[in-house]
């Protein structure tokens, strides 16, 4: 269907919002609460547009488009309630992006750019929410919080964890864990998906913390090495060192939507741990020393042959790991019943 | 500790709902009244588990919802009502009293643990301020002398009898017409009055015949919004296959506003021949009467007239529940409603879907307020036309206004549609003082100053033709004692205080005006803050700037109070 956003006339798709037509087209409008993942809330109100034929502004994230639909989202009335928004977000926290970890990633210094907010007009607000720091990964700034309720609905609906959710009301509503527990008390079990989905930097990675801003980071795309699963990583990595800064999930991706367990965000210090095994090593006089792998599967191909041959091929056990592919498991399983002649496999999945 | 006890009355809760998660909000109040008044963590965690939510929700319904304590109270809690009608009436001294005898500030417990003092918001006592609430219990029309009386009874570990005095008066006999009688909330009381005949006629009808006869009367909706209640019924989703709800919606939450626990209090049958004619409209088998919490002991009224209705045979295969709130304004939105009704923090939905075609547990509700459903009885007793008698098109009927503020005989006065304020006003024993403004309907509408008051009607019509809503039709009058940059404040205050947090337009711009009139009261302000304010009061008043009405509502009033008073305003400015 077509529709017409600013006086351009675009192509959208049936059952899209507003919102995700116009973002598909390159049109940017303002939004907070919305996420793709988490659905439309109507909560920040940033997105408001304005649509003919329609009473008052509109929610972008939440009308539905219909063919032919007349959208305004830069009108004088737009602007104004789109800024008092944002202007309102700046002026209830301590939103200065110079140390914030968000800084380049934010999706309130996003708006206010657009917008062209220098900083909130109106302060008169003294904010000393805690730091909650009670969490070996995760670091909660409730001051930077804007009550978007994308990590409520993520820990509830996405990955039904059900540990966040917000207390207190008016401009006192804060997000709790659990009874109001500091979350490394709660049952909270730091899958991240709240820093995940967090719009600015009220709760972010705390071990990335200092390591480096967005723009100086390279991002990698790759597998979690953890599972069967699969989960889609983005890397966010310094270059001069070498070394991960922190793991975001990849939101398209199909095994994992974005999200991810605790060992895939927040465990790669094993990547570059000194006591990390590069190479194999193979024991003699009672003492390791480095081999190459051809020497390792030479030795390991030749024991095995020997025990088959003396006692026999289920003498053998074979223990496979959740922690590569399908088919490594398959290919290996192949190996122990083919090439050894044993059932005596199984898989570290079942313990 | 949840005890045995407790946890059984909790698990028969559960049952009592068609879900589950509707047994938190009572279950967490019977935890808290068998704790000395005071809901811990570990009974909101312990009951969690017990109706099968989160321990996170349990906390988040118990910091939502004013009434529950989730810091250690005293013996006796003592909450002084200071918004708008009580602070015309009073109640700043009798605060200011309480503070001086017991030696803390609101929100702080004697040493001894035997009192703690706090400011609430509107408790619907407009018409009987100054009101002190005292655990659960009323005292109405105080004065110092009273307070004496009731903190020496206190202090003695006697909670007085609470009596009091209403003024009320009735044109029409429609909706106050038991109101005089004794022993009005008896079944047999009112079924020897006429009660329950309507019904009796109704069942005889077809459900459509009566949504007909009620789109006749014209009758638009009570509870301030002013909604044609049978165009809202004939919107009902039809043939979905699941159940049908209606709802009361008795959270008479605006202040100013005291005129449904009238109908409650004193004529319960009246509002259950209502309901239980509009459930058989609507095919419901199932009504909820969501009452405000504080009206504790007009939801036994309630219970105990059900039961008696019941075994009377007259509710037929209907059930009527009364939920009861805990201190939430924006309840009386209809959607923060349901969420309430559904265990959950009252906060309104994103409209649509309406409640009319997903509401409670999402299924087709209508929620209508109590003084629409006592009116049904009349309307199809005596047709829509007898209504229509009363005021003209499409502002037809008798009328509940309350009136309260700076007057001689404050109260609830039952008149026609389009009555003259001034007859009003001199059915209220006219005004004390000169007239510096009156807020005609509720305190979310803009007031009118003295001399707009002239050939005023109370009618929707006529009031929006004078730049002001009917609203609820709770009238506040305003002498000249007082100052509007301070009410102002006490108004944005109690928006503030009531704001649900969802949106950001309501939630910081409440709080931002407060602070920017807190400094103005201070001295402190400047030109640019007021300029702040009305660029926020301006942007806010936007339809669709704020995630429902009620988010919204606190824009026209203060930018009245502005624009009407300006020169009030401005010679704060430092």
């Amino acid at each position: 269907m077509k529709i017409t956003i600013n006086g351009n006339t675009i192509e959208a798709k049936e059952g899209q919002t507003i919102l995700q037509a116009a973002l598909a087209n390159g049109i940017y409008i303002p939004h907070l609460c919305y996420h793709e993942k988490v659905g439309a809330a109507g909560k920040c109100r940033a997105c408001v547009v304005e649509v003919e034929g329609m009473r008052g502004l509109q929610t972008s994230c939440s009308v539905q488009l219909r063919d032919g639909m007349v959208i305004n989202s830069v009108s004088q009335n737009v602007v104004n309630a789109q800024k008092l928004v944002i202007d309102l977000m700046l002026s209830s926290g301590t939103h200065d992006c110079l140390a914030c970890e968000q800084n380049g990633n934010c999706e309130l210094q996003d708006a206010a750019y657009f917008l062209g907010i220098e900083r909130a007009s109106v302060q008169y607000g003294e904010i000393d929410r805690e730091f909650d720091t009670s969490s070996e990964f995760i670091y909660v700034e409730r001051n930077k919080c804007i009550s978007c309720g994308r990590c409520v609905a993520a820990c509830n609906n996405t990955v039904v964890n059900q540990v966040l959710d917000f207390g207190h009301r008016g401009h006192h509503t804060e997000i709790v864990f659990d009874t109001d527990l500091p979350m490394g008390e709660s049952s909270c079990v730091q899958c991240g998906e709240c820093s995940q989905m967090c719009p600015v930097g009220a709760i972010v990675d705390r071990n990335a913390i200092g390591k480096g801003r967005t723009w100086e980071l390279k991002k990698v795309e790759t597998v979690c090495p953890y599972c069967g699963v699969g989960c889609k990583l983005e890397l966010h990595v310094d270059e001069r060192t070498n070394k991960i800064v922190k793991v975001k999930g990849v939101e398209d991706a199909p095994t994992n939507n974005g999200m991810l367990c605790v060992k895939g965000r927040y465990g790669f210090d094993f990547v570059g741990h000194p006591e990390r095994l590069t190479t194999p090593l193979i024991k003699e006089n009672g003492e390791f020393r480095e081999a190459s792998w051809e020497e390792a599967i030479e030795l390991v191909a030749t024991k095995l042959s020997g025990i088959k041959e003396q006692y026999g091929p289920d003498t053998i056990m074979a223990l496979a790991s959740a922690k590569v592919t399908n088919e490594e498991n398959y290919t290996f399983q192949k190996l122990i019943r083919a090439a050894i002649g044993t059932n005596n496999i199984d898989h570290c999945a079942r313990l | 500790m949840v005890s045995k006890e407790i946890k059984d009355k909790i698990l028969r809760l559960k049952e009592k709902y068609p879900r589950k998660e509707s047994a938190l909000m009572p279950a967490m109040m019977l935890a808290q009244k068998a704790n000395g008044n005071y809901l811990s963590k570990d009974d909101m965690d312990e009951i969690s588990k017990i109706i099968g939510v989160t321990s996170g929700k349990a906390y988040g319904v118990a910091t939502y919802y004013t009434m529950y304590n989730t810091r250690k109270v005293g013996k006796y809690h003592l909450q002084v009502d200071t918004n708008i009608p009580a602070t015309l009436m009073g109640a700043g001294d009798i605060l200011n009293f309480l503070k001086k005898e017991l030696g803390i500030s609101p929100g702080e417990t004697t040493d001894d643990g035997q009192f703690t003092l706090n400011e609430v918001e509107c408790l619907a006592s407009c018409g009987t301020c100054p009101v002190i609430q005292v655990n659960d219990v009323y005292y109405e029309n105080m004065t110092i002398e009273k307070t004496k009386t009731l903190l020496d009874s206190l202090k003695k570990g006697v909670m007085p009898e609470s009596k009091t005095e209403y003024n009320w008066g009735s044109e029409c006999n429609v909706l106050l017409k038991n109101r005089g009688t004794a022993n009005s909330t008896a079944i047999e009381v009112y079924k020897n009055n006429g009660g329950y005949k309507a019904l009796e006629k109704a069942l005889g009808m077809e459900p459509q015949a009566i949504i007909n006869e009620v789109k006749a009367s014209a009758i638009r909706g009570r509870g301030g919004a002013g909604f044609p209640a049978g165009v809202k019924w004939g919107f009902l989703a039809k043939g979905t296959g699941k159940p049908v709800y209606l709802i009361c919606n008795a959270d008479e939450g605006e202040p100013g506003t005291f005129k449904d626990r009238q109908i409650m209090e004193y004529d319960p049958h009246l509002l259950i021949e209502g309901m239980t004619i509009s459930a058989y409209a609507l095919g419901a088998k199932l009504a909820f009467i969501y009452i405000r919490g504080e009206f504790d002991w007009i939801a036994d009224i309630l219970d105990k007239a059900i039961d008696e209705a019941k075994a009377d045979g007259k509710l037929k295969d209907l059930d009527i529940i009364v939920h009861r709130g805990a201190g939430a304004y924006v309840c009386g939105e209809e959607t923060a409603l349901i969420e309430s009704i559904e265990g959950k923090r009252g906060q309104p939905r994103m409209k649509p879907p309406f409640p009319a075609v997903e509401g409670l547990y999402g299924c087709p509700t209508i929620v209508n307020n109590v003084e629409t459903l006592a009116s049904v009885p009349f309307i199809i007793e005596k047709g829509a036309e007898e209504f229509r008698k009363w005021g003209y098109e499409n502002n037809t009927g008798c009328k509940l206004f309350g009136i309260s503020g700076n007057v001689n005989k404050p109260g609830v006065y039952e008149f026609p549609m389009g009555v003259p304020f001034k007859k009003l006003l001199e059915t209220a024993g006219g005004a004390k003082g000169n007239i510096k403004g009156v807020i005609v309907g509720g305190l979310s509408v803009p007031i009118l100053k003295a001399d707009e008051l002239e050939g005023l009607n109370m009618d929707y019509d006529s009031c929006i033709k004078k730049g002001t809503m009917l609203g609820s039709g709770g009238v506040m009058v305003i002498n000249d004692e007082f100052s509007i940059p301070e009410l102002a404040y006490r108004t944005i205050r109690f928006y503030a205080h009531e704001s649900c947090g969802k949106c950001t337009p309501c939630k910081e711009g409440s709080h931002t005006i407060v602070r920017i009139l807190g400094k103005l009261l201070k001295g402190q302000g400047t030109q640019i803050d007021l300029d702040n304010m009305m660029r926020i009061l301006a942007s806010v008043n936007e339809g669709g700037s704020t995630l429902c009405p009620t988010g919204q509502a606190f824009a026209m009033p203060i930018k009245a109070m502005y624009e009407k008073f300006t020169d009030e305003f401005k010679k704060l400015i430092k």
